[in-house]
């Protein structure tokens, strides 16, 4: 209690609940044991937790797999030979008993009198799908929790090195690993704070808005053929259809909050997202014209020849419309230079302003989820998903052994390239974020309506054409469109070096940047 | 919730015609953009009344960092007011310093050492490209470029270790005093000064790559703002601000002091786009003039230092007798060229060693003062880009 | 809260396996989830009707537009649920706050309405619900079977080429009409 009285009415301290105390001490007592041991060995760590979650992933694909084939598919061909042979319990309701399992496992087509061994109670809960939708909802809960806290810390690294400094350093040791969930801990800690003459309804609702999309959005995102949560066949249409919805969240946030700024961030996001939707869904059509499905598994399917199949480079339609669709995508999730409705230097912090604590981070982890899934739609699109530079058919000579299945997903396809390539999306987006000045509102229409659009058009109507010509059947056309596809190969090859190579340059002469005037004291002195 | 009107405040409004709750034609909102704002440099109050992203009106209100320095000017002697100068405007402490200083020693016609004019205008031009670079930092966080910024001052940080060096003080000196400087340089100085200098040059290319050419912040700047020659003499515009719109004006060269008429310097002025590297777009007096005659000075600054260190001979740094000297039953006004413009200094003496009167003259408080009429009818956008190019401090303008 | 909508999104797009990606048609979760949001249809859309703050109304506005979309994507109808939250409840339904924002002389302004209109909008709206009613009573419901409701978008796109071609290409001409008509508007006033 301070000694001296204030004028105003003092608030009671407040009494910290039981979870409150127990989030602390758990994220103390996590902090207390992890940090010696990431400082000591970061680098075994970091590739260690890479290899098992591939591992882990890779080892539920085989188990739903197994179970589909040694189990479910055994048991619709005994089911097919004899309706009666699994008495009450039948596959399509109930599921099959531990007891129906063994005698599967066992090749036996007497069903009746098995006794059930330990594997079969295993693979029990397998088989139903409300079993693998949560197994798949954790991993994509943990994802979509895990891509905002680490891009966070990731981006303020990043931007650290472009601006010559060291970025976060402290917090858990090494490089601070574990600046952004302590970041994550205190928000969650802070005060829950509403103005007084704040809508405060919407005012709470509005963070829901963000992220309830922004995680739909994961549902239909493919990682890999088979690791989709549900395979939509309008997946593009409904991840567009998620992205858009997200504004939602800051005109209400803006509006809501009862501040002149809050109000100009929403409405610029209102102008900016309305209109940059045209043209990023413009641009994704034309990969959809050069496939002809929506469904963004099929569309990942058909990119699996290598890097020259990817469908950036089957016409150069579709490869100005990738560079189209990662323009309008920055100003889809409000990134530099597009990041107008939260523009510090000129609304303060937009619709942000107001917001602190848990909803403005609940704003934060939308705003990156939606930063990587928009990645995500890049690398489908034009990039070739979750397929490896590698044609897949040159692994054809491995086999079909558990073990060649494996190698193939690393080697060809698999979730590893899909996130890869996002972490490259990712990259630019930061990489820009921190080059680029901002852009005025009039100039962001102008360069929508009057620059995107049109083009997004022209490119549309010429990927068509080029679509039918191919299909045509003209000899020539063939071969003049895949030299056209290798040259547009090898310049987007050249890119990707290039950006290596400049990444690698500037990363390796970074301490150059700072020059030793700084450091050395004065002789003398 | 509250029902918010607008007749609630009615000191707010600047036009009450134009703002009138029955009237359906204009849907005006106002605006006060500060004093807490990320992007008003400090403590400035900007009322703006806006119609959608358009700023109808723009009126700076000053006077939150007032602190009373003139008149505590009247009740010190002359060397103990010169820590009131740095702390007017604190980005260039060394050139309040030595504006001060020249009034007085006009005054009382001291005489100052060669030696001490030397590194006055060694550290005058250190502190001018120190501010600049401040300047053109925070500009780019005006405009969204958050890089520039810390590139900048990463370079200020060494010019700030030169001082700490010179005078064991980072941002108030204190440095250049009546008759002289405080102190001389300590050993090695010199040399680092040079090392410094070489190293900086190139650096001034990584910030035309980084944030003058790009073409984003060319057209956030270019045309916008544009201040014409007529407008910025009519206003007292002074500095960077004038010669921006053409005008080759410099007191280091129309009134040398400190020995300016020794060196061999040009004064960069701003044109039109198209020739000598301005990209196309720019017009002369916009806010990319502004900025860019602060990155050309940058480079005359250096110039300027690299003759004075070159001319830098050995002797006293300091006139004597100065403290407590009997101010003459006379006045004096100085002006000298500022990172900002012009900054004066009128000071009347009764005979005693205290002053009767001291006055100053704010660069940065004549050049706000163009604000409300250049911020008329542009994009909310524009008002930061404006104020930044105009690059003022509150701690001067406020007093 | 993110469980509950993500097992919602997971049911109406169905299970993994299924084929036309539908939950079981007639199973009793899709019951109950229908039952849930025609619920949230119904209160959403009376929320418009009640709300007096006008962005409040927006927002109800959204919710329902949202809980048909969800409807439709219980019908296994995936195309037109996405298309309804993007034209709708992401595209118009932000104007349409966008233009209230705008114009109003205050957001934070309240909508009342005077008597009069409210006895004529419940004389119509009663009218309107009887008429409804009769109609519905009168129909003759078939059930549709899973095959024409699980439409790809490929069928849709061919019919709308070939045997919707004249509506379709009549909504685009008034859509043209209406941008012309709106750019002129916005032209005078300077």
């Amino acid at each position: 209690m301070s000694q001296f009285a204030v004028p105003w009415r003092e608030k009671p301290e407040p009494s910290h609940g039981f979870v409150s105390s127990f989030i602390v001490a758990l994220a103390k007592g996590i902090y207390a044991i992890a940090t010696p041991i990431v400082t000591r060995f970061p680098g075994s760590i970091l590739l260690s937790a890479v290899v098992a979650s591939c591992f882990l992933v890779w080892a539920h694909a085989l188990l739903f797999s197994y179970v589909d084939t040694a189990v479910l598919e055994r048991a619709a061909e005994v089911g097919a030979a004899n309706p009666n042979a699994f008495g009450y319990f039948s596959p399509s309701t109930w599921g099959l008993p531990p007891s129906v399992i063994g005698t599967l496992l066992a090749g036996d087509a007497a069903v009746e009198g098995q006794s059930p061994g330990l594997l079969s109670y295993l693979l029990w809960p397998v088989q139903f799908g409300f079993t693998r939708d949560m197994i798949a909802f954790g991993a994509i809960f943990a994802w979509f929790n895990i891509v905002p806290v680490y891009v966070i810390w990731w981006e303020r690294k990043v931007a650290g090195r472009i601006q010559s400094r060291l970025g976060p350093m402290r917090v858990g040791g090494w490089h601070g690993w574990a600046q952004s969930p302590a970041d994550g801990i205190k928000l969650v800690l802070k005060e829950d704070f509403i103005p007084d003459a704040a809508d405060s309804i919407l005012f709470r609702a509005a963070p829901y808005f963000a992220i309830i999309p922004s995680a739909l959005a994961f549902v239909a995102l493919p990682f890999g053929v088979t690791y989709i949560f549900r395979e939509v066949d309008v997946a593009l249409v409904f991840i567009l259809a998620m992205l858009g919805i997200e504004v939602m969240s800051v005109i209400l946030g803006g509006w809501a909050s009862n501040n002149k700024w809050s109000v100009y961030g929403g409405m610029r996001e209102a102008c900016q997202m309305v209109a940059y939707e045209i043209p990023m869904g413009m641009a994704l059509l034309v990969p959809v014209v050069c496939v002809g499905s929506l469904s963004l598994k099929y569309i990942g399917e058909v990119q699996a020849d290598g890097w020259f199949s990817w469908l950036a480079f089957r016409n150069p339609f579709a490869f100005v419309a990738f560079v189209t669709y990662f323009i309008a995508s920055l100003a889809s999730c409000k990134r530099a230079p597009f990041d107008l409705p939260e523009a510090e230097s000129e609304l303060v912090a937009g619709f942000l302003t107001e917001y602190s604590g848990f909803r403005w981070a609940l704003f934060f982890f939308a705003e990156y989820a939606a930063m990587f899934v928009v990645g995500g739609l890049a690398t489908i699109m034009f990039l070739g998903g979750w397929n490896s530079p590698i044609p897949s058919d040159w692994g054809a000579g491995l086999g079909e052994s558990i073990w060649a299945k494996g190698l193939k997903g690393i080697l060809f396809s698999g979730p590893i390239w899909f996130i890869l390539k996002c972490v490259f999306f990712l990259f630019l987006q930061l990489w820009v974020r921190w080059t680029l000045p901002r852009i005025r509102l009039d100039q962001v229409l102008y360069a929508c309506v009057q620059v995107l659009l049109p083009l997004t058009m022209v490119l549309l109507f010429g990927t068509t054409l080029w679509v039918w010509a191919s299909e045509s059947g003209n000899a020539t056309w063939d071969v003049i469109a895949s030299i056209v596809s290798k040259v547009l190969g090898i310049v987007g090859l050249a890119f990707g070096f290039g950006f290596v190579a400049i990444a690698g340059y500037g990363f390796y002469h970074r301490r150059r940047l700072v020059g030793n005037l700084v450091i050395d004291p004065l002789p003398g002195s | 919730m509250a029902e918010t009107t607008f007749e609630s405040t009615p000191d707010l409004l600047l036009d009450h015609d134009r703002v009138e709750q029955g009237d359906l034609q204009t849907e005006e909102l106002l605006v006060n953009m500060g004093p807490q704002h990320p992007s008003t440099h400090g403590v400035l109050r900007i009322v703006l009344r806006t119609d959608g992203e358009m700023v109808l009106e723009a009126e700076p209100h000053i006077g939150y960092l007032h602190r009373c320095a003139e008149k505590i000017g009247e009740s010190v002697q002359p060397y103990q007011y010169i820590p009131y100068t740095d702390r007017m405007d604190y980005i260039a402490g060394m050139n309040n310093n030595q504006a001060f200083a020249i009034a007085i020693e006009r005054l009382c016609g001291v005489e100052v050492p060669e030696r001490a004019k030397r590194i006055r205008v060694i550290m005058a031009e250190l502190n001018r490209i120190a501010s600049h670079l401040v300047a053109l930092g925070t500009y780019g966080l005006d405009m969204g470029a958050f890089t520039p910024f810390t590139w900048c001052f990463r370079e200020r940080e060494m010019i700030l270790d030169l001082f700490e060096a010179a005078c064991g003080a980072r941002l108030t000196y204190s440095y250049i005093t009546v008759g002289g400087v405080h102190d001389d340089l300590p050993d090695g100085w010199v040399e680092r000064c040079e090392e410094f200098l070489d190293f900086f040059e190139p650096k001034i290319v990584d910030y035309n790559n980084l944030l003058s050419f790009n073409h984003i912040f060319v057209k956030r700047t270019a045309t916008v703002g544009v201040i014409t020659a007529e407008d910025a003499l009519a206003f007292g515009l002074t500095g960077a601000a004038l010669r921006a719109t053409g005008v080759r004006w410099d007191l280091r060269k129309v009134t040398p002091y400190d020995g300016y008429e020794d060196y061999d310097f040009d004064i960069p002025i701003g044109q039109d786009g198209g020739i000598d590297g301005v990209p196309r777009g720019v017009v002369t007096g916009d806010c990319w003039s502004r900025y860019y005659v602060r990155i050309l000075e940058m480079t005359q600054s250096v110039r300027i230092m690299r003759q004075a260190l070159k001319r830098l001979e050995e002797g006293p740094i300091e006139a004597k007798k100065v403290k407590g000297i009997k101010l003459p039953a006379d006045e004096v006004y100085v002006e000298i060229e500022n990172p900002r413009g012009q900054l004066g200094f009128y000071v009347q003496g009764d005979g005693s060693a205290i002053p009767a009167r001291v006055k100053a003259r704010g660069p940065s408080f004549c050049n706000l003062a163009i604000t409300s009429h250049t911020c008329r009818d542009i994009l909310l956008a524009d008002v930061p880009a404006i104020i930044g190019s105009l690059d003022v401090v509150l701690g001067e303008v406020d007093r | 809260m993110s469980l509950l909508v993500l097992l919602t999104a997971s049911s109406a797009f169905g299970a993994p396996s299924d084929a036309t990606g539908a939950a079981a048609p007639g199973s009793v979760l899709e019951a109950v989830l229908f039952y849930i949001v025609a619920g949230g249809v119904v209160v959403s859309a009376l929320g418009v009707c009640i709300a007096q703050n006008i962005v409040r109304m927006a927002v109800w506005l959204f919710t329902a537009l949202a809980s048909v979309a969800v409807m439709y994507f219980l019908l296994a109808a995936n195309f037109i649920g996405a298309i309804q939250l993007i034209v709708y409840a992401g595209g118009t339904l932000i104007l349409l706050v966008f233009g209230v924002m705008l114009t109003s002389k205050s957001p934070w302004i309240r909508f009342e309405a005077p008597k009069l209109e409210l006895v004529a909008a419940t004389v119509v709206c009663v009218g309107l619900f009887l008429s409804l009613c009769t109609l519905l009573g009168r129909a003759a419901w078939e059930s549709v079977d899973e095959a024409t409701a699980g439409t790809s978008i490929a069928t849709i796109g061919r019919a709308l080429i070939t045997e919707y071609l004249v509506p379709f290409e009549m909504a685009g001409v008034v859509l043209m009409i209406v941008m012309v008509g709106a750019a002129h508007m916005a032209r005078q006033e300077k």
